[in-house]
C-alpha cells in the first residue's frame, strides 16, 4: 500500500435552508492513493459530480475534512485554497474550459505562469506533455481552431503539466466521439503509468471506467460499493462494472 | 403571475443591473434643462449680447439634443441585447411579440419618465448655480434667479419624448427581426471568430500608425507657410482630417491587435495573468469596437482641441487686451485725455500719465530677424518694413547714441519671425539712413494697436536720433495718429470704478481705449463659447464613457467563464482583479491617449490664432478631461470585482 494522496471523511454537503434542506453528501469516506486511476460512477443526480466539486475544493462540504498530502484542505481560507489548487491540484472538463483567446500552448502554460515557473523549464514541460498527448503540431491554434478530441486533449496537458498531487476530471469524454474519448483515455492512462499521476474521474460511461483501476459508485450520496480492477482484462472489467452498474440503477430486474 | 408583476420584477432587476443607465439618463436631462433654462432666460440677454451669441446656444442646445438621442439609442441597443434571452424566454411560454413589446414598453416608461422628472428637478435647481458660473466666466455683472421655465420645461419633454418613441420604435424592430433561437444566440453572434493576425492586418495595422503621424506632420506645417493660399491651406486641413480619422479607425482595427500580437510572439505562449487577461482579450474586441472607439476618440479630441483652444483664448484675454490698450486707458485726442484726467481727480484717483510721440519709419531688419515663414506670404519686406519709432524720454528709459531696443514681442511674433540676440539695423528716412545697434528685445507694452498694426513691436531711439528721424519723416507712410497718450493708474483696485467713469464719459465709437474694458469684452466673447464648448464637452463626455463602461458590462459578463476557468487553475480573485486593472488601463487609456494626443496636435497646429498662452491652458483641459474619464474606467473595475467574485 502507498501513500493516501487524498482522504476523505465522513464528508457532508447540503443545499438549501434549514426549512428547505437537501442532503446531496450523506457521509462518504474516500480514500486515494498515489498513482491511482480512480473512477466515481453514479446516476445523475446521484451526487458525483458535487464530490468531485467538494473535493476539487471549488465547493465547500458542509461537514467532514478533506485532506491531500496531508493537508487539510477543509480548513483553509479562499486565498490559501487558490494557492493550494495552484500547486497540488489539476483539472479536466467536459466542456474542455479552454480559454478561447489563448492559443494552445498559452492555455497549457497557464498552470506554470501561476508558479512564475522559469520559461526555459516552463518550456521543456510544455514540449514533454504536448507530445505525450499528440498535440505539439497545434500548439499555436486557437481552440475554435481544433476538434473536440484537440481540445479535451489540450485541457489535459494543462492539468498534468505542473505535475499535480492529483487531477480531477469531469466527464471528459462526455462531450466526445467514442474514437476521440478512446484516444484520449488511452492517453489518460499512459500519462498515468509513466507519470505516476493520480487521477480522480467521474463519469456515467462504463467504457470510460474500464480505463481505471479502480470504480466506486455512488447511490444517493453515499458510497454503494466499489469494483477494483486487479489483473483481470478491460473487457471483464468493462463487464463487471455493467453489471454493478444495473444493479445500482434501481429498475428491478427481478418481475 | 400576471404582466404587471412581471414588469416590475424585471424593471427592479434592471434598476440594479443598469444603476449607471439610470444615472447618465437623469444626469443629461438634467443638463439638457438647465440649458435650456438658460436659454430661456431673460438675464441671459445680455450674455447672449448679439444675434451671434443667441444662434451660438441654440446650435449648442441642438447639439447636446444630438448626443444625447445618440448616448440614449446606442445603449437601449446594448441593453435590449443583453436581455435578448428574456426576451427569448418569454416568447418560449406563449407570450405575443406585440406583448414582449407591450411589457418593454410600459417597463421603459416608468425607467425612462421618472428619470427624466428627477433630471429636470436637478437641472432646476442646479440652473441658478451654472448661470451664475456663466456670469462669472463671462464677467457679466447679471442677477442668476432661479426660476423655473415652463417652455424649459416643456421643450425637455417634448425632446425625451421623442427620443423614447425612437427607443420604443427600435426595440419593436430589434423583437420583429428576431427568432426565438436567434435570441438565445444574439450575444455570441455579435463576437468576433478568434482568429490568428491575418497579413492584411498587419498591413493596414502599420497603416494605421503611418497615417496618424503624417496627419501629425502635417498639422504641424499647417500654418508654417507651407500652405500660401487659403485653398491650399483648407485641402490641407480636410487632408489632415481624413488621415487622422482613417488612421485611428485603422489603428483600433489593425494597430492595436498588430502591436499586441508582436508582444504576444515575443512570450512565446508564456503569459502571465496579467496579460491574459488584457493583451488576448483586447486583441480580439478592439477590433470589432473600431467603429465606435474612433468615433469616441474624434469626438473627444474635438472636445479637447475646442475646450483648450476657446479656453486660450479666454485666457489669453487680458494679455490680449495688453497688445491692443497701450495702458490702463489710452487716448489720441488732448481734449479727451484731459477731461477723463480731471474725471480721474475729481475722484480721487491717482494716476501717471505717458504722452509719446510715435513715429512710423521704414527699418531693415534683414540681420536681426530670422523669418519662419516663406519668402512670399510675407506681405512686407524684411529689408523695408515700416515700424514704430519713439523717444528713450517719452517712457523714461536710457538708450545710448547708435543703440535700438525694441519692445511689444510675443510668443505669437515669435512664431513667425523670430528675433536674434544682437545685430545690426537701419532706419530709413526720407533721404538718411541710421545705422543702429540692436540691443535686444524686452515684452512690455506701450503703445496701441493703431501704431503697432496690431503687434509689430516698437524701436527705441536715442532722444537725438528720434529728433533727427522726425525732420527726415516719410509722409506717406505715416498713421492717422502721431502721439499716444497713456494713462496708468497707480492703485490696481480702482481700476472698476475708472472703467466705469471712462464708460460714462465716451461714446463707444471714439478712439479712446480702455484696457479693462477691452479684456472683459474679449472674456464675455470667449466666456460665452467657452462655456458652451465646456457643456457640450461635459455632456459628451460622460455619454461617451457611459457606453464603454457599459461595453465593459457586456464583456465581463461574456468573460465570466473565463474567470471561472482560471480562479479554479488557481488564480486568487486578487490576481484577476490585477489582471483587470492592466485591461482597463488598456481600455480605457488608448482611447483617451490617442484622443489626447490628437487633441495636442490639434491645438499645436493653431493655438497662435487664439491666444497668446497655450501650455498652462491646455494641461489644465486635459488633466480635468483625464480625471473625468477615469472615473469610469475605475467604475469598470468595480464592476468587474462584482463578476469575478461572482465567478466561483
Amino acid at each position: 500500500m502507498g501513500m493516501n494522496i487524498l482522504e476523505a471523511n465522513k464528508i457532508h454537503k447540503s443545499y438549501g435552508n434549514k426549512f428547505n434542506k437537501q442532503e446531496v453528501l450523506m457521509g462518504i469516506d474516500l480514500r486515494i492513493e498515489q498513482g491511482e486511476f480512480v473512477s466515481i460512477m453514479g446516476a445523475s443526480g446521484s451526487g458525483k459530480t458535487t464530490l468531485l466539486n467538494v473535493l476539487s475544493s471549488i465547493d465547500k462540504v458542509s461537514d467532514g475534512t478533506i485532506y491531500i498530502e496531508g493537508k487539510e484542505m477543509t480548513a483553509m481560507k479562499e486565498k490559501q485554497l487558490a494557492e493550494f489548487r495552484k500547486h497540488y491540484l489539476g483539472f479536466i472538463f467536459q466542456d474542455y474550459n479552454l480559454l478561447d483567446t489563448l492559443t494552445v500552448k498559452e492555455n497549457i502554460l497557464l498552470p506554470l505562469s501561476i508558479t512564475k515557473t522559469p520559461k526555459r523549464a516552463a518550456e521543456e514541460k510544455f514540449k514533454a506533455v504536448a507530445t505525450d498527448l499528440g498535440i505539439y503540431d497545434i500548439k499555436d491554434k486557437y481552440p475554435n481552431e481544433i476538434s473536440g478530441g484537440q481540445k479535451q486533449r489540450t485541457s489535459a496537458a494543462r492539468a498534468f503539466i505542473h505535475e499535480p498531487s492529483i487531477i480531477f476530471a469531469d466527464e471528459p469524454t462526455g462531450a466526445l466521439d467514442s474514437k476521440s474519448a478512446s484516444d484520449l483515455l488511452n492517453k489518460l492512462s499512459d500519462l498515468n503509468q509513466k507519470r505516476k499521476a493520480t487521477i480522480l474521474m467521474v463519469t456515467h460511461d462504463p467504457v470510460a471506467s474500464s480505463y481505471c483501476s479502480r470504480v466506486i459508485f455512488i447511490k444517493d450520496g453515499k458510497i454503494y460499493t466499489q469494483l477494483n480492477k486487479g489483473e483481470q482484462s478491460r473487457q471483464i472489467f468493462f463487464q463487471d462494472i455493467m453489471k454493478t452498474q444495473a444493479v445500482l440503477g434501481g429498475v428491478p430486474h427481478e418481475y | 403571475m400576471n404582466i404587471n408583476q412581471l414588469i416590475l420584477s424585471s424593471l427592479k432587476k434592471n434598476l440594479k443591473n443598469y444603476y449607471l443607465y439610470v444615472f447618465a439618463l437623469i444626469f443629461t436631462v438634467a443638463l439638457y434643462f438647465a440649458f435650456v433654462t438658460l436659454q430661456y432666460d431673460p438675464a441671459m440677454d445680455e450674455t447672449k449680447g448679439t444675434i451671434k451669441g443667441a444662434a451660438a446656444i441654440r446650435t449648442a442646445s441642438i447639439l447636446l439634443v444630438a448626443i444625447v438621442s445618440i448616448f440614449l439609442l446606442y445603449a437601449n441597443n446594448i441593453f435590449i441585447r443583453r436581455r435578448s434571452k428574456e426576451i427569448g424566454l418569454f416568447q418560449l411560454v406563449g407570450l405575443t411579440k406585440g406583448k414582449i413589446l407591450q411589457i418593454l414598453t410600459i417597463e421603459n416608461l416608468i425607467l425612462y419618465f421618472s428619470s427624466t422628472i428627477i433630471g429636470i428637478f436637478i437641472g432646476f435647481s442646479v440652473s441658478k448655480l451654472i448661470m451664475m458660473i456663466l456670469f462669472k466666466i463671462t464677467k457679466i455683472d447679471g442677477i442668476a434667479a432661479l426660476s423655473f421655465s415652463l417652455e424649459a420645461f416643456i421643450q425637455t419633454l417634448i425632446v425625451f419624448s421623442v427620443i423614447y418613441l425612437f427607443i420604443i420604435l427600435m426595440n419593436w424592430f430589434f423583437i420583429k427581426k428576431q427568432s426565438i433561437l436567434s435570441l438565445f444566440r444574439v450575444k455570441s453572434s455579435t463576437e468576433e471568430k478568434v482568429k490568428k493576425v491575418s497579413i492584411f492586418e498587419m498591413i493596414y495595422g502599420i497603416a494605421g500608425i503611418l497615417l496618424i503621424i503624417l496627419g501629425y506632420y502635417i498639422s504641424s506645417k499647417l500654418f508654417g507657410g507651407d500652405f500660401v493660399s487659403l485653398n491650399e491651406l483648407f485641402l490641407a486641413m480636410v487632408f489632415i482630417l481624413a488621415a487622422v480619422i482613417i488612421g485611428t479607425y485603422l489603428f483600433y482595427k489593425g494597430s492595436v491587435r498588430f502591436i499586441f500580437y508582436l508582444i504576444r510572439k515575443k512570450k512565446d505562449g508564456y503569459l502571465n495573468i496579467n496579460e491574459v487577461l488584457s493583451l488576448s482579450s483586447i486583441m480580439f474586441r478592439m477590433k470589432s469596437n473600431a467603429l465606435l472607439l474612433t468615433i469616441i476618440t474624434t469626438v473627444s479630441a474635438l472636445a479637447i482641441g475646442l475646450l483648450s483652444l476657446s479656453y486660450i483664448s479666454y485666457y489669453s484675454a487680458e494679455e490680449n487686451a495688453e497688445y491692443v490698450v497701450g495702458g490702463d486707458f489710452a487716448f489720441i485726442d488732448m481734449k479727451d485725455s484731459e477731461l477723463f484726467k480731471a474725471t480721474l481727480a475729481e475722484h480721487q484717483i491717482d494716476f501717471i500719465e505717458r504722452n509719446i510721440e510715435v513715429l512710423q519709419v521704414e527699418a531693415n531688419l534683414e540681420n536681426i530677424i530670422v523669418s519662419n515663414l516663406d519668402e512670399s506670404i510675407l506681405t512686407s519686406d524684411l529689408t523695408r518694413m515700416p515700424v514704430p519709432v519713439i523717444s528713450e524720454k517719452s517712457i523714461n528709459m536710457d538708450v545710448s547714441k547708435g543703440e535700438v531696443r525694441f519692445t511689444g514681442y510675443n510668443d505669437m511674433l515669435n512664431r513667425f519671425l523670430t528675433f536674434k540676440d544682437s545685430g545690426n539695423l537701419e532706419l530709413i528716412g526720407k533721404q538718411h539712413t541710421v545705422p543702429l545697434t540692436f540691443k535686444g528685445i524686452q515684452k512690455d507694452k506701450y503703445l496701441s494697436y493703431y501704431f503697432t498694426a496690431g503687434g509689430i513691436p516698437t524701436a527705441i531711439v536715442d532722444d537725438t536720433v528720434f529728433q533727427t528721424l522726425k525732420k527726415d519723416i516719410d509722409p506717406t507712410i505715416q498713421g492717422e495718429y502721431s502721439l499716444h497718450i497713456g494713462i496708468d493708474l497707480n492703485e490696481d483696485d480702482k481700476i472698476d470704478e475708472a472703467a466705469k467713469l471712462f464708460t460714462s464719459s465716451f461714446h463707444e465709437d471714439t478712439m479712446n481705449l480702455s484696457r479693462i474694458e477691452r479684456s472683459d469684452e474679449q472674456k464675455h466673447l470667449y466666456g460665452l463659447t467657452m462655456f458652451i464648448v465646456g457643456f457640450l464637452g461635459l455632456t459628451f463626455l460622460i455619454t461617451s464613457g457611459c457606453i464603454l463602461y457599459f461595453k465593459q458590462m457586456d464583456e465581463s459578463e461574456d468573460e465570466k467563464s473565463n474567470y471561472t476557468i482560471l480562479r479554479k487553475l488557481g488564480f486568487t480573485d486578487g490576481d484577476l482583479v490585477k489582471g483587470i486593472q492592466a485591461k482597463q488601463i488598456f481600455n480605457f487609456g488608448i482611447p483617451l491617449l490617442v484622443g489626447l494626443l490628437h487633441g495636442y496636435f490639434a491645438v499645436q497646429s493653431g493655438w497662435f490664432l487664439f491666444g497668446t498662452e497655450v501650455w498652462t491652458p491646455m494641461i489644465i483641459v486635459m488633466v480635468l478631461y483625464t480625471a473625468l474619464y477615469s472615473i469610469f474606467g475605475i467604475l469598470s473595475v468595480i464592476y468587474y470585482k462584482k463578476v469575478i467574485k461572482e465567478a466561483l
